[in-house]
């Protein structure tokens, strides 16, 4: 009795995983296609603030109510955890389809993990000329264009008019032709504008550097490549040769950028040291919106987050000339790129194509806090920037983009991450030792980043 | 139902397989979750892989490479002779580290037990109040020691300088030279957890080898070391053993306090490069798993060593009371 049981028992089994088998291959009704779905993976760069978190929700609302064949969501990953996040996805065979906005260093970090889009571009014809040209160009490699242009952060100063009032100083000038406003004008500035408990300057000779209730500048949002930048290297943002395979990190222009900043850290004090910055930190402000930073050197994407309800007046004002009188401008370029390893990566162009498309893409840069990367664009990002900061100079804002760093500060170079945590070490000492030999630091920092250069291109 | 194959087993083969079905799920966790990726990484470490290309066998190159140059180093004097200066500089934080703190956190807790131990009234709210900061996240202390630490705004180099007359107090945090110093001093606040270990194996020492002791004339601090200390031993060895392991993997705490300095990671000038920060870096900056895991099994030989070290030394220290030694 048990055994004919059992026997039945089998055969139903067996016929429910025949029919089960079977029932795939027969045709079904007619049933709609399954819509591709493109998760956008956002946290490397700007997106993950409750404000944008709901833009972007009500972005994707807008879309999906626009198509029937693809599903869009973002996946929003916090910051410090984004780079395992997205390893895991990637290795666990489920990489999102998009990623972003991020800039040009989380591009040349992870830059053999991006599916290059030039064979897009070429399969439909799409027109790039609307978009600005460095934006089509920042973020573009021999082997890899990865992705289409988004949005430019151009960077000029930030400054706090109510120090400046303060200190009896005229306000920074606004003409970008202005060539007396260059690194000795800013230099002298700054060291009125920093005040000890006592409010004495530098200049004073009873000023107690221990005590700085507020420095003159600083320009400590970027690593060492982007603070170096803007004395105008021959590779500018690049510490190697175009050919990637000499470091050129103790370059003159970058020894002497370097001693600049270390006299005003050390000798004027008109820069926090890593005491002051951590002081600052600890105040859970930004270093603008701290008030104990008078000129404050940052990007667009600053103005978002560190420019709302400040209690003293600001304003903006170009980035001053470099000691060969030449201006460079840092810009970041944010986009979404497509990984390698994603399904669905004709649904992810659809996608990042819809979100740069001129209908869309001053939306999707107010959530981001980008410029557009269309000129066609510009008025209307103009009266946004109206509405939004109705008291700054966004004429300021636009014309930084003519000054832009060529090669880029954050662009790829072997061994990315290695090489920059290296040069970030030599910012370490820029910021913790006042008696720090410069050229010395300089050519050591040069060494290491020679023998990263070399063991890369021995491992090709 | 009924399962007549069960029945006819014997009691103590039933229990064995019922212990087993209950340990089935632990196996199972332990051969997916611990030896599984184990053996995935042993194999990495003989491979070049960046996780989005399938793994490249390079053989030994990797532990070649964390290595080689030794000789040379050693001979000149000069660490950039390694062929990775980062790895044996990363080894040398640690050990400096352990050096300091694994010492003075096993003298500090077993200090404060020993002190908790005594008869006087409000003991338990002292102990209390020494256990609580033990139970604090790591993360959330080590942001509150940042502020403490902070030369400019923090509340210790005022004291340093006011109080105890210090008049040039460290940088900590900032400066290479106290970074190290400044993280033992953090360590320091997190002995709750051994100190109740150690307060659990006092209570447990036979007061009638204290009134043995006093009967002979053995004044305080000769019971302290005659009778408390050597019944103590096998918790100290206990401490010591996870004590040692736990400084070598040293990750949370400078993980946060550098992760956003200038410098970054590791900083100010590597200084605060710990041996697990370095594997991150390469892991999850550099997209070397292969190195990665590489320094994971030499740092997981290591410790091996180190453990076996101890094992071997505690015979010469340890004492467990009703142990025969020697030849009978």
């Amino acid at each position: 009795m048990k055994k004919n049981l059992f026997n039945v028992l089998t055969l139903l089994v067996l016929a429910s995983v025949l029919l089960t088998a079977c029932g795939g291959a027969a045709p079904a009704t007619q049933a709609p296609a399954e819509k591709q779905k493109v998760t956008i993976f956002v946290g490397f760069g700007t997106g993950t603030d409750p404000d944008q978190v709901a833009a972007q929700e009500e972005l994707a609302k807008k879309f999906n109510a626009s198509h029937d064949n693809i599903e869009m969501e973002f996946l929003i990953v916090p910051n410090e955890e984004a780079t395992e996040r997205f390893l895991a996805m990637v290795s666990g065979d489920n990489a999102p389809q998009l990623v972003g906005p991020h800039g040009t260093s989380t591009i040349a970090r992870f830059k053999e993990y991006w599916e290059d889009v030039t064979p897009y571009i070429e399969r439909d014809n799409y027109d790039m000329s609307d978009f600005y040209g460095p934006a089509t160009t920042i973020n573009k490699y021999p082997d890899l264009d990865a992705g289409l242009p988004l949005g430019l952060y151009p960077s000029f100063l930030f400054y706090n008019k109510d120090a400046f009032d303060a200190a009896g100083l005229d306000y920074p000038t606004h003409d970008y032709a202005d060539t007396s406003w260059n690194i000795d004008a800013l230099k002298e500035m700054a060291i009125q504008l920093t005040l000890d408990t006592n409010d004495n300057t530098p200049a004073d000779p009873d000023f107690d550097s221990s005590s700085i209730k507020q420095w003159g500048y600083a320009d400590t949002w970027t690593d060492m490549r982007g603070q170096l930048t803007m004395f105008g290297a021959p590779d500018v943002g690049r510490p190697t040769t175009d050919d990637y395979k000499t470091a050129t990190f103790n370059a003159p222009e970058r020894v002497l950028g370097f001693q600049w900043l270390h006299d005003g850290i050390w000798k004027d004090h008109f820069i926090p040291d890593a005491n002051g910055q951590a002081a600052i930190d600890s105040t859970g402000a930004d270093p603008f919106g701290s008030g104990q930073i008078a000129i404050w050197y940052s990007h667009t994407w600053f103005m978002s987050e560190g420019l709302n309800e400040l209690p003293f007046a600001f304003d903006i004002a170009p980035l001053f000339y470099n000691q060969d009188g030449e201006r460079i401008a840092r810009v970041h370029a944010d986009l979404f790129t497509i990984p390698k390893d994603a399904k669905n990566k004709d649904a992810a162009w659809e996608v990042m194509k819809w979100l740069v498309a001129p209908e869309q893409i001053v939306e999707v840069c107010q959530i981001y806090g980008c410029l557009p990367a269309r000129k066609s664009s510009e008025d209307a990002y103009r009266a946004f920037l109206q509405e939004r900061y109705p008291t700054i100079d966004h004429a300021v804002i636009f014309e930084a983009i003519n000054y832009l760093d060529n090669p880029h500060h954050e662009g790829w170079v072997p061994e990315w991450g290695k090489a920059n945590d290296t040069l970030n070490n030599v910012m370490s000492i820029l910021y913790s030792d006042p008696e720090a030999d410069v050229p010395a630091v300089m050519d050591q920092g040069n060494e290491d980043l020679q023998k990263i250069l070399d063991e890369y291109w021995a491992a090709q | 139902m009924t399962f007549p194959s069960l029945q006819k087993m014997s009691l103590a083969r039933r229990e064995a397989l019922a212990g087993y079905a209950f340990i089935v799920p632990w196996i199972i966790g332990f051969l997916v979750f611990t030896i599984g990726p184990m053996l995935a990484s042993l194999y990495f470490s003989f491979t070049k892989y960046n996780i989005v290309d399938p793994p490249q066998w390079v053989g030994l190159a990797n532990y070649e490479r964390a290595f080689s140059g030794i000789w040379d180093a050693i001979r000149t004097g000069d660490p950039r002779q390694f062929q990775d200066p980062l790895f044996w500089k990363a080894l040398q934080v640690t050990i400096y580290y352990a050096s300091i703190a694994l010492p003075l956190n096993i003298a500090f807790s077993f200090l404060l037990a020993v002190m908790l131990n005594q008869k006087m009234r409000g003991i338990n709210i002292w102990r209390t109040i020494y256990f609580l900061p033990s139970i604090i996240a790591g993360v959330a202390v080590t942001i509150l020691w940042v502020r403490i630490l902070n030369p400019r705004v923090g509340v210790l180099n005022p004291f340093l300088k006011d109080v105890l007359g210090i008049q040039n107090p460290p940088g900590w945090l900032s400066d290479p030279e106290w970074a190290i110093p400044a993280l033992v001093i953090m360590s320091l606040w997190s002995v709750g957890g051994s100190m109740i270990i150690y307060l659990a194996g006092l209570q447990g020492v036979p007061t009638d080898l204290y009134d043995a002791a006093k009967v002979d004339g053995a004044n305080a601090w000769q019971r302290f070391w005659n009778v408390t200390f050597p019944m103590m031993t096998p918790v100290l060895f206990y401490n010591l053993v996870l004590g040692m392991v736990a400084t070598f993997q040293y990750f949370t705490q400078v993980y946060v306090a550098t992760s956003n300095s200038i410098g970054g990671l590791g900083g100010p000038q590597h200084s605060t490069l710990f041996y697990n920060i370095y594997l991150y870096q390469n892991a999850f900056r550099y997209f070397d798993m292969g190195y990665a895991s590489t320094l994971a099994w030499i740092l997981f030989v290591i410790i091996l060593i180190l453990t076996a070290l101890i094992f071997r030394s505690s015979d010469a220290w340890v004492y467990y009371e009703g142990q025969l030694r020697g030849r009978v």
